[in-house]
């Protein structure tokens, strides 16, 4: 193989044989190489958070996927491949100003004040007059984790990015991470008995807040929430209901401890 | 008392922990089932290591190898497995190179089978050679001119090719992709991954080849012999296309296996129709030309070499039944199951086809390994036949115990089948229900 | 070592051993089969040794004649390598521990970088390539007996007939001392038949004797028709003898019994 082994001596075929698979070790090299790179250079904190998004978000099936337009009746069948941010979304202001056919809107019963913006894992986000932001959890969410047995929430002045971790709770011995809506530093903190779980100063002074769902599509988006929910909690061959009188229970865990938690959670706050 | 007391929530705590290892959503056995499951294999294992014991030890004197049946069970069963483990290849090849969507579904598994094939191949062949040791002495001295250069220096650059692609979907783990570093590499890993599928085909195509030039080239055995293009002889193609053509059908008699044992759906019903037919096409492309080719070796090649070929299926137990049996109900049969789409469709025939396409590509090369040393080549030579002793069993047992284990433990901890959080959610999509 | 004042002569000249091998003379005695076992150097087998784990570089085969008894003839066939002009086993090597010797003609094995694949086995139709399947022993004492210009084979690697290839070099450097161009040598196996069945010669030397024996016409070579041009020729005046040299020639000679 090499010039230097006794008794070797080039021929068409050795040139040929070995720069093939030269190049096939060089390929294979560089591959790695670079990816090692790229790696090293992605891995700083913040980097680190969008890519596990990404790479989130790869994982999602088509129907977890839904365009937020597709939930509020603008456009039918169309899944986003933005990863959930619409602020990079070409095809997104054109579709807004689309009106939507006649729609019935309802919150099921839940509670989605319609001064806030809301975020696909259980979370709303509030313009403070100050400017700042205030984060919270969407009814729904307050009603999957019930009283959580423990939040472990960011330091102030810590920096949170759209759709990377939040804070974290656990319920049930299962522990959920729950995703931050907006970038922004963490100014003050709340907690499940509080008003709101975070309140962020944004990174900008007007912060684009288009990627959060408004209006129609909160309706559309609850809906389909609400079937998954049914889906996963239900025990197969059982029609159980997790309705309490029309409306969702308040502590579902407490209602339905046979579910899979660690399943729902991760489904439903989009921690896979 | 203090002890009773104290164990069920220490054996909860481990299932707890355990847990965290598992994908979420996904439903696995308890700890102790798995482990009720893993131990024959662990003694099969062991069993196997005491055997490849006495082979480092002694030396192949402890097999039933002779100077007649140099190869005998463990390259046969190597060039079963490898063809078998084409599947990563070809999988690779239709959904990162011909953008097959669907495949998508098995490519996890599919990478993780090849990976086992082909290191479960490369430790046998390991034990087989006389002086393991020396291995390396084939890129120190290549002799480019002998196919076995080729599959060397093919299978180590596939295995490592393997070994990458592997390792994404071992990062994906829940624990693991929790280090931030690990979860970053995996993901321009990821994105790169279609360079190392391309790759692969790459090699892939030369060793499968070369596997069959390996012995179409061996002009003193003219059972094997054959002619072809340039460098190649005709083996060389047919092996390619045989390869090509089970490794999807050996995906999905896994994937029915791990269906079957776990009592669960993991493949949406389509990916397995897509994959059926691709092994009936190719099958039915495979069988054609290697009619042709066995035309053209029994009127022509072997005659040339001084052999009446009629002769060759005198010797009992090969008659012509084992050529029969290769290219017409291993072959033409599988083929026409899994290329009619009327046929396909009904309850169980998917299995069956893909059974008998594997069975016949595995009959291949036991007839091109075994068959071939087994005939006389000298006028006053006899037909001898071999039986592999314990020691080889035992050998190959190990590698089967290697792979189940790996497979056991990649199917518990990693996420192979990305439809089957959908497919276990307990409905039933309805563009998924079977329209008749 | 015997170098020194007497400047060696490299010779440029290059041969083609071949061997002729008399059918009708052999007795099938075994005497080469013994006296190539004591020249290379090879292990007493051990007691699981069968005849086909055995190493026997050369082999003497019987074969009978396909006839009713009181007519049947038998014939003894020594078999070793073939020394093919075209080895199947040296394209097949795949760390070229085969290589046909432009020199001499002879294809050589080396045992020291063979790793045991085994390819070379399968590859060649003479069924001359032999496996060390076990750990080679000698019984104390015995060693003194072993032939200092042959290394003995470890475990794991494939060994063959190498015309004696050691006599080989000590004629060579016979013939260096002298200054003589021609080396001439015998290999064990034709130096042990009392019947004088096996000659060696050059066959690149038109002049060589062997060259007259070729041109017989009871002169024959094992399976011409695979192409590998074996270097070995064997002569028999019977018919049924000479039409072992093809398959499809001698049907019905299938029965074969080792000496």
């Amino acid at each position: 193989m090499f010039p230097f082994v006794d008794g070797f001596h080039w021929t068409f075929g050795h040139v040929l044989f070995l720069s093939i698979f030269g190049i096939v070790l060089a390929v294979i090299a560089v591959t790695l190489l670079v990816s090692l790179r790229r790696t090293a250079r992605e891995s700083k904190p913040g980097k680190a958070e969008a890519v596990r998004w990404k790479s989130e978000f790869h994982d999602l099936t088509d129907d977890e996927r839904r365009c937020r337009h597709d939930l509020a009746g603008r456009v039918d069948h169309r899944h986003c491949h933005n990863e959930f941010d619409c602020r990079q979304c070409e095809t997104h202001p054109k579709l807004a100003s689309v009106t939507a056919a006649e729609f019935d809107f309802s919150t099921y019963g839940l509670d989605y004040p319609m001064d806030r913006f809301y975020h696909r894992g259980q979370t709303w986000v509030k313009r403070e007059s100050d400017g700042t932001l205030t984060v919270g959890l969407t009814d729904l969410g307050k009603r999957l984790l019930g009283q959580p047995d423990r939040v472990n929430l960011p330091n102030t002045g810590d920096k949170v990015f759209a759709n990377g971790r939040g804070w974290t709770a656990s319920r049930g011995g299962v522990e959920v991470r729950i995703l931050a809506p907006v970038d922004g530093e963490v100014i003050a903190t709340g907690g499940p008995d509080s008003e709101f779980y975070l309140r962020v100063k944004p990174l900008e002074t007007n912060p684009n807040l288009a990627h959060l769902l408004r209006g129609q599509e909160v309706s559309g988006w609850v809906r389909a929430q609400l079937e998954q929910l049914q889906i996963l909690v239900t025990p197969a061959g059982s029609t159980a209901s997790l309705a309490d009188g029309g409306v969702l229970m308040e502590d579902l865990p407490k209602a339905q401890p046979e579910a899979n938690w660690d399943k729902v959670y991760g489904e439903m706050f989009m921690a896979p | 008392m203090a002890a009773s007391a104290i164990k069920p929530p220490l054996t909860a705590e481990i299932a707890a922990s355990e847990r965290q290892w598992i994908a979420r959503g996904l439903e696995r056995c308890s700890p102790l089932a798995f482990a009720g499951w893993m131990a024959p294999w662990l003694i099969l294992l062991g069993v196997g290591i005491y055997a490849t014991y006495l082979c480092l030890r002694y030396g192949l004197g402890a097999t039933n190898l002779d100077n007649r049946f140099g190869f005998g069970l463990w390259i046969f069963l190597d060039l079963a497995v490898i063809a078998l483990g084409a599947g990563a290849f070809f999988s690779g090849f239709l959904l990162y190179i011909l953008k097959w969507k669907e495949i998508k579904a098995v490519i996890s598994s599919a990478v993780v089978l090849g990976f086992l094939c082909y290191s479960g191949a490369m430790a046998i062949l390991a034990i087989d050679v006389g002086q393991p040791l020396r291995s390396w002495f084939t890129f120190w001295h290549p002799n480019v001119h002998s196919m076995l250069t080729e599959v060397t220096f093919c299978i180590t650059c596939y295995l490592i090719v393997l070994t990458i692609e592997y390792l994404p979907i071992l990062l994906k783990n829940r624990r693991i992709k929790q280090v931030p570093s690990f979860l970053v590499f995996e993901w321009e890993l990821h994105k790169l991954i279609p360079v190392m599928a391309g790759i692969g085909c790459l090699l892939s195509f030369f060793h499968q080849g070369s596997l069959g030039g390996l012995f179409g080239v061996m002009r003193g055995r003219p059972f094997a012999f054959r002619e072809g293009f340039a460098i190649w002889p005709t083996t060389f193609f047919l092996f390619v296309l045989s390869a090509a053509a089970v490794g999807p059908s050996f995906i999905i008699l896994t994937t029915k296996l791990v269906e079957k044992i776990t009592s669960k759906r993991l493949v949406k019903e389509q990916v397995y129709q897509t994959l059926a037919k691709t092994t009936g096409v190719l099958l039915t492309a495979y069988i054609a030309l290697k009619s042709v080719d066995t035309l053209i070796w029994l009127n022509s090649t072997s005659f040339n070499a001084g052999f009446a070929p009629w002769e060759y299926y005198e010797w009992k137990p090969f008659g012509g039944w084992i050529l029969f049996a290769e290219i017409v109900v291993f072959g033409m049969v599988p083929a026409l199951m899994l290329l009619s789409k009327r046929i396909r469709t009904r309850r169980g025939v998917i299995v069956l086809g893909a059974l008998l396409a594997c069975t016949g590509v595995v009959l291949n090369r036991f007839v091109m390994t075994i068959q071939t040393l087994a005939l006389p080549t000298l006028s006053f030579d006899e037909f001898m036949t071999y039986m592999p002793n314990w020691v080889e069993f035992a050998v190959f047992g190990m590698v089967i115990a290697y792979a189940v284990i790996v497979y056991s433990l990649s199917y518990r901890y990693l996420n192979l089948f990305p439809q089957e959080k959908e497919l276990s959610a307990g409905n039933v999509e309805v563009n998924d229900v079977p329209v008749r | 070592m015997a170098a020194g004042a007497n400047e060696m002569k490299k010779t440029n000249r290059k041969y083609r051993y071949g061997m002729v091998i008399d059918l009708d003379a052999c007795t099938g005695c075994g005497a080469c089969m013994v006296a190539c076992a004591a020249e290379n150097n090879l292990a007493p087998a051990p007691a699981k040794v069968t005849d086909r784990t055995s190493i026997t570089l050369m082999r003497v085969f019987q074969v009978k004649e396909p006839a009713p008894m009181p007519a049947r003839k038998t014939a003894f066939v020594p078999m070793m390598c073939m020394q093919c002009d075209d080895p199947p086993c040296e394209h097949v090597c795949p760390q070229q521990a085969v290589e046909l010797d432009p020199r001499t003609g002879i294809v050589d094995q080396m045992v020291q970088r063979c790793f045991g694949c085994r390819y070379c086995m399968a590859a060649c139709p003479f069924h001359a390539r032999y496996f060390n399947w076990f750990d080679p022993e000698w019984p104390a004492g015995m060693e003194q007996t072993l032939n200092p210009a042959v290394a003995p084979r470890m475990r794991g690697v494939v060994e063959k007939c190498d015309l004696c290839h050691g006599r080989f070099h000590e004629a060579q450097d016979r013939a260096a001392m002298e200054g003589s161009d021609n080396i001439t040598y015998q290999p064990a196996c034709a130096e042990a038949c009392p019947a004088q069945a096996i000659r060696i010669g050059d066959l690149n030397n038109p002049d060589d004797p062997i060259q007259v024996q070729i041109g017989k016409p009871e002169t024959f070579q094992f399976l011409v028709k695979l192409g590998t041009k074996p270097k070995m020729y064997y002569q028999s005046k019977h018919d049924w003898v000479k039409r072992l040299a093809e398959r499809d020639s001698a049907n019905g000679n299938s029965n074969r019994r080792d000496a």
